[in-house]
């Protein structure tokens, strides 16, 4: 009998932009109801937030002037991927060394603002806030450390919620490579952050 | 790492199956220790991501910024864009493009309800939480949105309350409250102040979107009843007290 219902485990997609008909909206109206997405994904490409804003702002100039020229895939990674390719072309004019210290800048970024936002104020014993803390600062670490390649697809998944096809299209990748990148990053990170437990967890 | 249908773990937990999938492995789920650790594997996973990434909102400078780019863009070319993106910054004259933006929310408003409810009757079930009586319908509501509904059941009246949902409309989860009246399911979307100020009355398909007020609250109602069936409804809605 488990104590955590796999009907709890199942949670719904995080990143998710609000349902809407993608397909009848306009292409401002499109890239306007996934801002967050684009911004986040620009953030954590760029690594800072001023980049991410241009790089979006770049995007939504590039996807409006495409007129009606959209694809028949999924609009939402069809806007994605404008945006992703914004913060490439960004990268590749900057320099590419910025790539590899992005995530921890986000990192570092996320380090302070997660201390102010995500830990309740007081009512949290600070023992427990440190253990949370430190547990952040554990996934960030390895997070960072992925093979590139596993952790876009990582964060697209699990922090836009996009589906396996929606990943395809923003990457431009077969759908079967997203599932085993999929699979191999969350099993080098499981196994990360988790070193001495083993694959099974019976604990809870 | 035993069992044959493990493959099957992150395809469910993704939502990658369909429907019928779904159900089907859920009943292994119920069997299966090993798939059901792996699953809640997944899950502290992905709950360590998120909060170790927390997500932050697009910067509401960035919005504006883009939302005074895409309402002329709907009808001009790019050279024309690129113009008036140029003069809007020039001259800080956003408010040249208001009146296009509110048309545009109006419409995407429009939108977001007319498919919220077709989606509800192509659902397995339209509501989320059954009404057994009113009480079990307001307390669900309590911490999934910002203001919590007015619950009120008029089956006396034939129209009876069903049970109530949460939606997007635009970025905002809203409730919604879902009644029956003869074959007709009815959705009182209840709505903030600055959205219910762009409901206006449209139909689309055969459906009918009326703005309309719940007690005190701003709502906006998506049906396919007649204008007479309507009127009646909206008449106990507006009467309803807190
Ligand atoms: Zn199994």
């Amino acid at each position: 009998m488990p104590v955590l219902s796999w009907k709890d485990a199942a949670t719904p997609g995080h990143g998710a932009g609000p349902p809407g008909d993608d397909r009848a909206a306009g292409i401002g109206e499109l890239a306007l109801r996934h801002l967050d997405a684009a911004y986040n994904l620009g953030r954590w490409l760029l690594g800072n937030e001023q980049d991410a804003a241009d790089a979006v702002h770049d995007a939504f100039l590039r996807a409006t002037a495409s007129g009606g020229s959209r694809v028949d895939g999924n609009p939402r990674a069809w806007w994605l991927a404008i945006v992703r390719n914004c913060c490439l072309a960004r990268l590749a004019v900057h320099g590419r060394e910025r790539r590899n210290v992005a995530l921890d800048q986000v990192a570092a970024e996320h380090g302070r603002d997660a201390a102010d936002a995500v830990v309740p104020p007081l009512d949290e014993p600070i023992e427990e806030r440190l253990e949370h803390e430190q547990r952040r600062a554990l996934v960030r670490h390895h997070l960072a450390r992925l093979p590139p390649e596993f952790r876009e697809v990582l964060l697209l998944r699990e922090l836009e919620a996009l589906s396996y096809r929606e990943i395809a299209d923003v990457l431009d990748l077969p759908i079967g490579t997203v599932m085993s990148r999929l699979a191999r990053g969350r099993a080098a990170l499981q196994k990360a952050i988790n070193p001495a437990a083993n694959e099974v967890d019976d604990g809870l | 790492m035993d069992c044959r249908r493990s493959g099957d773990v992150p395809l469910y937990f993704d939502g990658e199956l369909d429907p019928a999938a779904t159900r089907e492995f859920e009943r292994h789920l119920d069997d299966c220790d090993e798939c059901r650790a792996t699953l809640v594997g997944l899950d502290a996973l992905r709950r360590d991501v998120r909060a170790a990434m927390p997500r932050v909102g697009a910067p509401a400078a960035l919005r504006e910024r883009l939302l005074a780019l895409a309402a002329p863009a709907r009808r001009r070319h790019w050279p024309a864009i690129a113009a008036a993106a140029a003069v809007a910054f020039a001259v800080g004259a956003v408010a040249t493009s208001v009146w296009r933006t509110r048309e545009a929310t109006r419409d995407a408003l429009a939108r977001d309800l007319f498919a919220s409810h077709w989606r509800s009757l192509a659902a397995t079930s339209p509501v989320d939480v059954v009404s057994s009586d009113r009480h079990t319908v307001k307390p669900w509501f309590a911490g999934k949105v910002a203001q919590a509904p007015l619950v009120r059941d008029f089956a006396a009246d034939g129209y009876a309350l069903v049970g109530g949902r949460v939606d997007y409309v635009g970025d905002a989860r809203v409730p919604v409250l879902v009644y029956r009246h003869g074959q007709h399911l009815i959705d009182v979307f209840v709505l903030g102040d600055a959205d219910a100020a762009a409901v206006a009355p449209t139909s689309r398909r055969g459906y009918t979107l009326d703005p309309l007020v719940l007690g005190h609250q701003p709502a906006a109602v998506v049906s396919d009843l007649d204008a007479e069936e309507l009127a009646r409804f909206a008449a106990q809605l507006a009467a309803a007290e807190p």
